[in-house]
């Protein structure tokens, strides 16, 4: 009990709270996974909606998720050859 | 008679789904139920030493499911609980012998003849835990206060949300000392980190290993705080929905609570 309260007060973190805390970005990370099938069609719909602004090459289109210690990014790479002006 | 499925399952291996079926299913039928077991775990068939039935079996839930008996034929009398009947897995090695829609049509047989059928799911997600909670009214997921188990299911717990089934969490062999010294995930913290509804806390206990290698129903050992445990969560199932949640505690001796206040323990 007393070693718990030493703990708490020099901000030691138990080992409870490790197996916590990776557990909650294990989760994380699991509920990101994303097949291939939804990150296709995921690339489809941006690219219909870019198109209607920018001409793109489709050819040289990235889409991926990249995850860091702590973040995750949803991170859409396209070159763009021309504006389109004709939505004025 | 209209009865319930209930599903016990855990996603994980090894973290107490037969022990607390058969325990749950004992306490059902102590409270005055008529309840089967079964074991859906095809080629790996436990429930029937756990629950020392082991040398009774004649026939099995997949003769059941391929109408090669009676469902009566197949259901094997416990030796010590009244109204209680086990119906075990084949020790067929493929698995493939079970499909869903069969089980799914033997699901409203089961629900006339019995007041509650516990499904002993086979770990993993994939056929035989299917063939699981096909027909299930209800599902229970069993964890262990470690962080495989509790990922495992959280698994578990999102497939059950997606087939419209609101599970309800068991965690077993929680260590209330270890709990205390901040060596063990508490209750508090799986609830934290799964969004469930608890059914029950169970302590480890020395007398789940004694009841299984003698085959003997752990919730008829009074001493037994496991045991005692499911017994609870079995009237909670059964309507008393009022009775609480008991957290286990680690109980200090007398001796041990003076001796660390003198700074004599270790």
């Amino acid at each position: 009990m007393f070693s718990r309260f030493l703990k708490k007060f020099s901000g030691q973190s138990t080992q409870k709270d490790e197996a916590k805390k990776r557990l909650h970005f294990a989760l994380v990370y699991d509920k990101l996974e994303i097949n291939d099938s939804t990150l296709k069609e995921l690339q489809s719909d941006i690219v219909g909606v870019i198109s209607k602004y920018f001409e793109i090459d489709q050819e040289s289109i990235h889409l991926e998720i990249q995850r860091d210690e702590d973040t995750s990014a949803l991170v859409f790479n396209t070159p763009i050859i021309n504006v389109k002006r004709s939505r004025a | 008679m209209k009865g319930k499925i209930i599903v016990v399952t855990s996603g994980k291996g090894g973290v107490g789904k037969t022990t607390a079926t058969s325990a749950i299913g004992a306490a059902l039928a102590l409270e005055g139920n008529r309840v089967a077991v079964i074991d859906m775990d095809i080629g790996l068939r436990n429930l029937d030493v756990v629950m020392g039935l082991e040398n009774r079996i004649v026939f099995n839930i997949v003769d059941v499911v391929n109408q090669k008996c009676k469902l009566s034929q197949a259901a094997i009398k416990d030796r010590r609980i009244d109204n209680l009947f086990l119906i075990p897995a084949s020790q067929s090695d493929n698995k493939d012998v079970l499909t869903t829609e069969a089980v799914e049509r033997i699901s409203e047989d089961l629900k006339s003849e019995f007041d509650y059928v516990l499904m002993d799911s086979p770990a993993g997600i994939e056929r035989g835990f299917e063939n699981s909670i096909v027909g299930a009214n209800e599902a229970l997921v069993v964890c262990t206060p470690d962080v495989s188990s509790v990922r495992d299911a959280d698994r578990v717990i999102g497939i059950l949300y997606s087939k419209s089934l609101t599970p309800k969490l068991i965690v077993n062999r929680i260590e209330p000392q270890r709990v205390q010294r901040g060596e063990m995930l508490s209750h508090e913290d799986v609830l934290d980190v799964l969004s469930v509804e608890l059914a029950g806390l169970v302590p480890l206990d020395e007398y789940v290993l004694t009841a299984t290698n003698a085959g003997a129903p752990l919730v008829l050992q009074n001493d037994s705080r496991a045991g005692q445990a499911f017994r609870r969560i079995a009237k909670r199932l059964n309507g008393e929905e009022s009775l609480p949640v008991e957290v286990p505690t680690h109980k200090t001796s007398m001796w041990s609570k003076i001796s660390k206040k003198f700074g004599l323990a270790k």
